[in-house]
């Protein structure tokens, strides 16, 4: 199992990577954050993320009407953060976990100097799996093992059981975190790519609030086929000497 | 009157550029931004559920027959964060929506305004409450 073993290394390498010396005790996180809701990441981005021809090719057809959360399918770890839901973020010593309001689901971020389970690809799940580290007041949190049935976003961009996110979030003041985070994709893009959004803390006293997706989703039997990418023309990025 | 009626243009243009209202899926692939409605008629019954509310008129059609519409909303949470409660209107309330028809040919609305006879524009969501994704 190469592929295994690959996947371990770098886990491996990645955690051993600079930890930058930990003296000052981490920012604390905890609380109650509103996203900035975020439909269409490309819009972001100013353009469409770096497609491999086979992720252009799948954007050109996506149908809309297949959006796995139509059907209450759990939101992955990229529409969590950007959907217009709020979620509560708990944080410890070795463990952050993430309650979305959207769809009633969780991320666990482990900082237990743990890697990734070498039975991932095996066992994949919506939310993927999640390991931290602190460099000096960021957290960094590498997360593979996601569903490929999930989509990055409602826009309709998609990824394979390859994609693996780096998020790193950033307190720029008492009521707002940066959250930086990065596609890395090789089926579907040709290079990483990020974008930044922000969180803003909740008012005191706020709470989460029910999602409970198959409750009443009658709007399920009312979906029709919806092709909005046809006419999308590929243009590859045409790599610029020295690389960017 | 004005500003209601620029608010709706506002959402009607959003529409038509094919961004999707919702996280739950694309508006496109539910209803059809090129075919708005109005109806008016009273409520017949509230659902105050996930993943979005939805209410339904009975509203008379040109022959004075009775026709039964379903009208969708935004989620709870959303509406409870932006004042409005399950009991904010009731059975019987008179109402005017403005929305758009579903692709599929059934008698479904998503609503964009729902104008109440005391003035109060029901069930619409406070979208301040999420900073603009872009």
């Amino acid at each position: 199992m190469p592929a295994r073993i690959a996947v371990a290394i770098c886990a491996l390498l990645w955690l051993a990577a600079p930890a930058a010396a930990q003296t000052a005790a981490p920012p604390d996180m905890s609380g109650f954050w509103i996203n900035q809701y975020t439909p269409d990441l490309s819009v972001v981005l100013g353009k469409q993320p770096p497609f491999t021809e086979f992720g252009a090719e799948r954007w050109r057809t996506v149908d809309t009407a297949k959006d796995p959360t139509a059907i209450c399918l759990p939101v992955g770890p990229s529409r969590g953060f950007t959907a217009p839901f709020p979620f509560i973020l708990v944080q410890h010593d070795k463990m952050i976990s993430i309650m979305f309001e959207y769809q009633a689901i969780w991320r666990a971020i482990y900082l237990d100097g743990r890697g990734h389970p070498d039975d991932l690809a095996d066992y994949p799940y919506f939310m993927g799996h999640s390991i931290g580290k602190w460099e000096g007041d960021t957290l960094v949190v590498d997360t593979q093992g996601i569903d490929e049935r999930s989509w990055l976003d409602t826009a309709g961009h998609e990824h394979s059981a390859k994609l693996r996110l780096t998020e790193r979030f950033k307190k720029t003041g008492p009521d707002t975190i940066q959250w930086t985070v990065t596609y890395d994709d090789p089926i579907y893009f040709t290079r990483p790519w990020s974008i930044e959004r922000t969180f803003t803390r909740g008012k005191p006293g706020d709470r989460v609030l029910p999602y409970t997706c198959n409750e009443n989703n009658k709007d399920v039997e009312h979906l029709m086929p919806f092709q909005p990418n046809l006419n999308y023309k590929h243009v590859p990025e045409t790599k610029k000497p020295g690389g960017d | 009157m004005k500003r209601g009626l620029a608010a709706l243009l506002a959402t009607i243009a959003l529409l038509a550029s094919g961004v999707s209202i919702a996280a739950h899926h694309s508006f496109a692939a539910q209803y059809d931004s090129k075919k708005p409605i109005t109806l008016k008629g009273g409520i017949a019954r509230i659902e105050w559920a996930n993943p979005h509310i939805y209410f339904y008129l009975d509203v008379a059609d040109a022959n004075g027959a009775t026709v039964h519409w379903a009208i969708e909303g935004g989620a709870p949470s959303t509406l409870y964060r932006a004042g409005w409660r399950k009991d904010s209107a009731k059975v019987g309330d008179v109402v005017t929506v403005n929305g758009f028809l579903a692709r599929d040919g059934s008698k479904l609305v998503n609503m964009q305004r729902a104008l109440l006879a005391d003035g109060r524009n029901l069930f619409v969501g406070n979208s301040s409450y999420y900073q603009k994704g872009h």
